[in-house]
């Protein structure tokens, strides 16, 4: 495109253009900043739990240009989301100071705690783009304090449906909309400051918009709302179009449902690829499942666009131009694309991760060394409920179970360990902030040895995570994908081991009189009780071929004081042939406790004298040993 | 909302009607009406299933196969 085709598209220059598109990536996180300061939710504070677009209006079918570097499952709903409320409200009814919410799954993808903020920019009596927040709130109503359960049967448990609704008429609250939320709401008093907050973020957002329209003209903004969507499709064109035209199949599987374990879920996706398109095909998917493990049509096309963007084109902004040359053809009431009122959503990321990894594992084969590996694909949620001492209520939400946990490896380097979902990308909340609030001490949370898929790059490291309970519990635990690797090796590497979730009730947990961490090895776990995975059953030790234990086998989890949780996340993917790692990198990896002693031998091919626990830097790598293991 | 029942089948497959014709790019005579969702939101597109080419793309229902009782007001 010559410049003048350029300027005559687009209203403005390529330099210009770039600019602007920079200067609402500013908008969008000076809004972030502003939130996160500001919040009083703990989900908000120390989860990052929200997400700020900017779309373009109607007359542009609202494009989604421009996304904060947040949440990936709202970033990639939000401009359908917006586009939806909209569409169904009115933009004819829209005035200057309105904020429109909604929080419909159906219509806009997630689950109800996440409510949606659209606010209209107006120039000269017209839309000109949405500025727009999407927020966790703590809790929209329903069956279970807080929200989050696999085992909510239908979308009349799930909470509070908003449909499209204003919340502010021309600057005004409007007060049954608030009140039918907080009169909805366990903790309204929390979700009130922070809707004040928003509705502040929101005016900033505006401002500097008609800030960056006062400066550059409508033509340019406009132009520029176009030019960034159109930016990201063509990257991702491009991409898809250097992969060999096919037909890639991938699957996924979750292990059950919230109801009991006679059901597996099994995804599969078809990936049709014909020149610059694709066709995510989603027959052959499990129905939708009975209870709230559900995902919606919005947080497919999700999962869908975050790993095709990983796997062919990571360097693309994230826009609703990545689904320009993508289809996604799934039926109703399927698992991918659940329909009400049975088909409920409130764990909708543990599917959705699950389909990341079915995509990974269509197109990893054909990539060779683009391939990626896979992650710890669960977020193993801890939710918990108990009562202090004095009577005071306690709960805990996301923040004491297996939560983060490791990548795959790439042809860049080793996996991380001890990070977030591929399609979250959160915070991790912090030690101090969960022990000041909740009536816990977290014990452990380190990297376990042997976990990480091997590789000429390492997968990242399982996460180990122990939580002592101080108070009699009750607690709902949510370790998904324990039947079957999640982290998929790449390119050659090997697959990550497979996590699981235990209970030491207090007398076997024992800490104080112990006085020291309990290991984890194999003669650990024989009184424990289990709550989720692959173990053998006697021993209860981890066995990729042993019994199933399902994490819903009880209506909830209840311990007394003294009583440790212990979290196992899967293993990070690797990458590449592990024999051909080089034996300096095994050896580090030893003395820092991700590889032992036998696993470099039985991994690795790499021979390591000394001893790592008690005399770390006094380890070598016994070179012939090496070289006639390897050979 | 209308209530959707759950399906029967333990799997769950996108019925892609058949339509007469050949695909102008390519040749092929295998067209298929069905819908989609993409850029834009929901599509009812008539597709070679041999090379991808849309030969018809209109707007579908604004929620794909969600209905609303709302809508019947």
């Amino acid at each position: 495109m010559s410049d003048t085709e350029f300027t005559q598209r687009y209203g403005t220059d390529r330099f210009t253009a770039s600019v602007i598109t920079n200067r609402l990536h500013y908008v969008v996180e000076h809004m972030s900043t502003g939130f996160l300061r500001e919040a009083f939710s703990p989900i908000i504070r120390d989860w990052y739990d929200f997400a700020c677009t900017i779309s373009g209006p109607p007359e542009q079918d609202y494009p989604m240009s421009v996304v904060s570097n947040s949440l990936v499952v709202f970033l990639g709903t939000m401009g359908d989301a917006v586009r939806n409320t909209v569409i169904e409200y009115g933009p004819e009814n829209l005035r200057p100071g309105d904020v429109l919410i909604g929080n419909d799954p159906y219509r806009t993808g997630t689950h109800v705690n996440d409510v949606l903020f659209i606010y209209p920019v107006f120039r000269d009596d017209t839309i000109v783009s949405f500025v727009n927040i999407r927020a966790h709130q703590l809790d929209m109503g329903g069956t279970v304090p807080g929200g989050f359960s696999g085992t909510k049967n239908n979308k009349y448990e799930e909470g509070l449906t908003i449909p499209p609704v204003l919340l502010y008429r021309q600057g005004e609250p409007v007060r049954s909309t608030f009140s039918l939320i907080f009169d909805n709401s366990r903790f309204g008093d929390i979700l009130l400051p922070d809707f004040k907050s928003i509705y502040q973020q929101l005016h900033l957002g505006a401002r500097l918009i008609g800030e960056n329209i006062d400066r550059y003209g409508s033509g340019a903004f406009l132009g520029t709302l176009q030019y960034a969507v159109d930016t990201s499709a063509e990257r991702m064109r491009e991409a898809i179009g250097r992969i060999p035209d096919g037909d890639y199949v991938g699957t996924g599987l979750v292990d059950a449902d919230g109801l009991d374990e006679t059901e597996e879920f099994r995804i599969k996706v078809t990936l049709i690829k014909r020149g610059e398109n694709i066709e995510a095909e989603l027959s052959g998917t499990s129905r939708q499942a009975r209870t709230s493990i559900n995902a919606s049509m919005l947080d497919s096309k999700t999962a869908v666009g975050v790993a095709i963007t990983m796997l062919l084109a990571p360097e693309t902004p994230f826009t609703s131009g990545t689904w320009r040359n993508i289809d996604m053809a799934c039926p109703p009431g399927s698992l991918l694309n659940c329909m009400p009122p049975e088909g409920a959503s409130m764990m909708f990321w543990e599917i959705t991760t699950t389909l990341v990894t079915a995509v990974f594992d269509a197109l990893n084969p054909v990539l060779g060394e683009r391939a990626v590996a896979g992650d710890y694909g669960s977020l193993n949620l801890h939710n918990a409920t108990g009562v202090l001492d004095d009577g005071t209520p306690w709960a805990t939400a996301a923040q004491c179970g297996g939560e983060h946990g490791p990548w795959g490896a790439t042809s860049d380097g080793d996996g991380d360990s001890y990070t977030v979902l591929f399609m979250l990308n959160n915070l991790d909340p912090a030690t101090e902030a969960i022990e000041h609030d909740v009536p816990v001490v977290l014990l452990r949370k380190e990297a376990a040895t042997d976990t990480a898929g091997a590789g000429f790059h390492r997968g990242g490291a399982a996460t180990l995570r122990d939580s002592l309970w101080l108070t009699d519990a009750s607690a709902y635990s949510s370790p998904f994908r324990t039947k079957i690797p999640s982290g998929l090796g790449a390119n050659g590497g090997d697959t990550g081991r497979l996590g699981a979730v235990w209970i030491f009730p207090a007398e076997t947990a024992n800490i104080r009189e112990r006085g020291k961490l309990i290991p984890h090895s194999p003669e650990v776990y024989a009184d424990t009780v289990p709550v989720g995975g692959m173990l053998d059953a006697r021993t209860k030790e981890l066995d990729p071929d042993g019994r199933y234990f399902y994490f819903a086998s009880q209506p909830s989890w209840d311990t007394k004081a003294g009583a440790m949780f212990r979290y196992l996340t899967n293993g990070g993917g690797g990458w590449g042939t592990p024999f051909e790692r080089d034996p300096e990198r095994v050896l580090r990896d030893v003395r820092d406790g991700y590889v032992s002693v036998e696993g470099a031998a039985r991994d690795y091919g790499v021979v390591v004298l000394g001893d790592p626990e008690n005399d770390p830097e006094g380890i070598t790598v016994d070179t012939a040993a090496t070289r006639s293991l390897r050979a | 909302m209308p209530p959707f029942a759950r399906p029967q089948e333990p799997t769950v497959s996108l019925v892609k009607t058949p339509v007469e014709g050949t695909c102008p790019r390519c040749g092929a005579d295998d067209l298929r009406r069905y819908p989609v969702n993409s850029e834009g939101g929901w599509f009812e597109v008539v597709k070679c299933q041999s090379c991808l080419h849309s030969v018809s793309r209109e707007r579908w229902h604004l929620l794909g196969s969600l209905q609303l009782l709302s809508d019947t007001i």
